[in-house]
């Protein structure tokens, strides 16, 4: 009796404990079920970026307004998906990490990021960051100087800073961290300036850095004859600008990784092993478990950084767990995730540049293109260099098993120029692009898709003819999908159909990852607002008319 | 035997091969004499490799950026003040481009493609 009232104590004690301090790893494992919080970037390790929450649903989401918004007071645009606990908001920019009352949007701290102002000159697709992660009472995030920093999730005052490289040689940091099995993960970007890539493990405790993975072979490690003679692969590329996905059941990792560099492929003949690739990895040490290549020798700056979204599909009558992905080359690919094996690969969108996956190598069969452009011609490629699908995440809902992406439509002219020297933090490219001449003005410059990811095929495309979208969807269970345009509207969009439901004009262009969540029983959406990255660099002139400056926009529906 | 010549013509094949890959215009170079060839196929060079992303191909069709080929001829203390500052969008470059390099790409930017 006495014993159970005290383990009764205990488990009390414990539960409150709970409350008032920071959430844990079993949390982070849990995340989606109780729908008052949102703790990892992807609304749950798997990546679905799905909701159950159905009080906004199709016949509600006319009366959906916005409660509150808040300026984020930033000219460099706004990629980031917040998270919130225990009734805070946490959002990143590249300058603020700021904290908001998520009941009256109210900004409880921000703490400013300092970086030199020549930091940009190494970033070539957008100032931004891509969202914070939350663990054990602390705010973890990267700097576009290539910094890791833990904050107090209550002060916002620094705890830690760690340096993962340096930016005055190419390296940058926008990924949002991944927590995983008590290790903290953070990616790198640079893949157009002659980086290595790699990921990096660090104790989120103390900052301390605890392993590397190399993402280009080098001699000697596996994989290190697939660069050709010299040191090609310390110039290599393979960036790993995309937050990952995890499995805690199977304790691995998935993190996709970047293009080659140089684009021109002169210098580095052979597969380039990892670059364009799918990486299984233990987060404890960093260990490589398996891996796929997407684009082997990459000569179109076909990144494989995008969310490798985790889902059981049923695959020849039986149950599969899967990890899959949109690629930037324009196939969507389905892997067991247990062991790496390819199930699955068909194109999503045009594709001119192979002609297949042979499904017993699992490689490309590439077309007369690559001969081509290798050569020094001119070509036009479908999918052209942004890729049939750029970062904005897809989602995934488990019960209708659909993808739902933001994808493009469009073709480059595309040739190589002579390799240089790599020079630290200049351009480690050595190309030209151009749109072709004879494109129909009425063909479609994207899509929002709803794809059956075993056949590609898709199930409604809802064609937009103004910009391709460069924000993440949400899928949520009230049979809708939240997404936005970079001329400012929050959309709301029926999941069964394609049709727009619902729109409403924010402040400046949305680029950035809707999230939904609860408050006293009430379903809330919010997004951030602010035109940025390669969406508004490469429409700057045609976006004119769409001002800049970051906000918070958070909507519910009208009592 | 006289080296020079036989230098000299190999100098200038490598520079017609260099200016045709990328593409300054030839034509645009003969009206211009304030300039030498060599510095406008440098500034070619590093405008293909680093400002074209933004500026465009040859100064064409830039999608983000300043339409280069309206920049003044005769404003070369701006041009110099915001490649090196930086303006807008545009990050500073002072400390990527030596003297030289940054005189090849007003060369470039003023004498190397049409206008």
């Amino acid at each position: 009796m006495t014993r159970s009232l005290l383990s009764l104590g205990l488990l009390l004690f414990a539960s409150c404990a709970g409350v008032v301090s920071a959430q844990t790893l079993e949390d982070l494992r849990n995340d989606g079920k109780n729908t008052d919080n949102v703790l990892t970037y992807g609304m749950g390790y798997h990546l679905n970026r799905y909701s159950a929450l159905d009080q906004i649903n199709k016949a509600t989401v006319k009366r959906l307004v916005p409660v509150w918004s808040l300026s984020l007071d930033n000219r460099w645009g706004e990629q980031a998906q917040p998270l919130v606990y225990n009734g805070v908001m946490y959002v990143t920019n590249a300058r603020w990490t700021v904290a908001i009352d998520v009941a009256t949007g109210k900004q409880i701290w921000r703490t400013e990021v300092d970086w030199l102002p020549e930091t940009p000159r190494v970033v070539c697709c957008g100032v931004s960051n891509k969202g914070p992660a939350l663990y054990n009472g602390k705010v973890f995030r990267t700097t576009l100087d290539a910094f890791v920093v833990a904050l107090d999730q209550k002060t916002g005052k620094q705890l830690w800073k760690s340096k993962a490289a340096d930016w005055t040689e190419g390296y940058s940091m926008t990924v949002a961290p991944l927590v995983a099995n008590g290790v903290l993960l953070t990616g790198i970007s640079g893949a157009e300036f002659g980086i290595r890539g790699f990921i990096d493990g660090w104790d989120p405790d103390t900052g301390r850095h605890l392993w590397r993975r190399y993402t280009t072979a080098a001699p000697g490690e596996p994989g290190g004859d697939t660069w050709g003679p010299g040191d090609a692969y310390k110039h290599g590329g393979a960036s790993t600008w995309i937050t990952g996905s995890y499995d805690p059941d199977l304790d691995l990792v998935y993190w996709g990784t970047g293009n080659a560099g140089p684009w021109n492929p002169e210098p580095r003949p052979g597969d380039n092993l990892y670059v364009a690739s799918i990486l299984a990895i233990r987060p404890k040490t960093g260990e490589l478990v398996w891996h796929y290549q997407a684009t082997p020798n990459d000569p179109y700056d076909y990144d494989a950084c995008w969310e490798l979204i985790l889902g059981d599909l049923k695959i020849d009558g039986g149950n599969r767990k899967v990890v899959m992905q949109l690629n930037r080359n324009g196939f969507l690919y389905v892997l067991d995730r247990a062991n790496g094996k390819l199930l699955s690969a068909k194109p999503f969108e045009k594709v001119t540049w192979a002609t297949h996956v042979d499904m017993t190598t699992g490689r490309p069969v590439e077309s007369e293109l690559g001969q081509k452009v290798r050569a020094g011609e001119w070509i036009e490629k479908w999918p052209g260099t942004r890729g049939a699908k750029n970062w904005p995440h897809a989602a995934f809902n488990p019960n209708t098993g659909l993808l739902y992406a933001n994808t493009m439509h469009a073709a480059r002219m595309y040739r190589f120029l002579p390799v240089e020297p790599f020079k630290a933090g200049q351009r480690y490219m050595f190309m030209e692009a151009k749109d072709p001449e004879n494109r129909p003005a009425d063909l479609p410059v994207g899509h929002v898709d709803a794809l059956d990811p075993v056949t590609a095929q898709p199930r409604w495309r809802m064609p937009l003819q103004d910009f391709a979208h460069w924000g993440a969807l949400l899928a949520t269970g009230g049979g809708l999908l939240f997404t936005g345009k970079m001329t400012g509207e929050f959309l709301a969009i029926d999941a069964d159909t394609g049709k727009l439901l619902w729109q409403f004009k924010t402040g400046s262009g949305i680029n950035a990852q809707p999230i939904t969540w609860t408050l006293n029983g009430k379903q809330y959406v919010t997004v951030l607002s602010g035109l940025g990255g390669l969406g508004e660099i490469v429409n700057r002139q045609k976006l004119g008319n769409v001002p800049q400056g970051g906000s918070v926009w958070t909507f519910a529906l009208l009592d | 035997m006289d080296v020079r010549p036989a230098g000299l013509t190999k100098r200038l094949l490598y520079l017609g091969g260099a200016l045709a890959l990328y593409g300054a215009s030839v034509a645009a170079q003969g009206t211009d004499r304030r300039f030498e060839p060599e510095q406008i196929s440098k500034g070619a060079a590093l405008f293909a490799r680093n400002c074209a992303p933004c500026h465009g191909p040859r100064m064409v069709d830039p999608q983000s950026a300043f339409d280069l080929r309206k920049f003044p001829p005769d404003e070369k203390t701006r041009f110099v003040n915001v490649l090196t500052r930086g303006k807008n969008a545009m990050p500073p470059l002072g400390g990527l481009f030596g003297p030289d390099e940054i005189d090849a790409l007003w060369a470039y930017v003023v004498a190397g493609e049409k206008r």
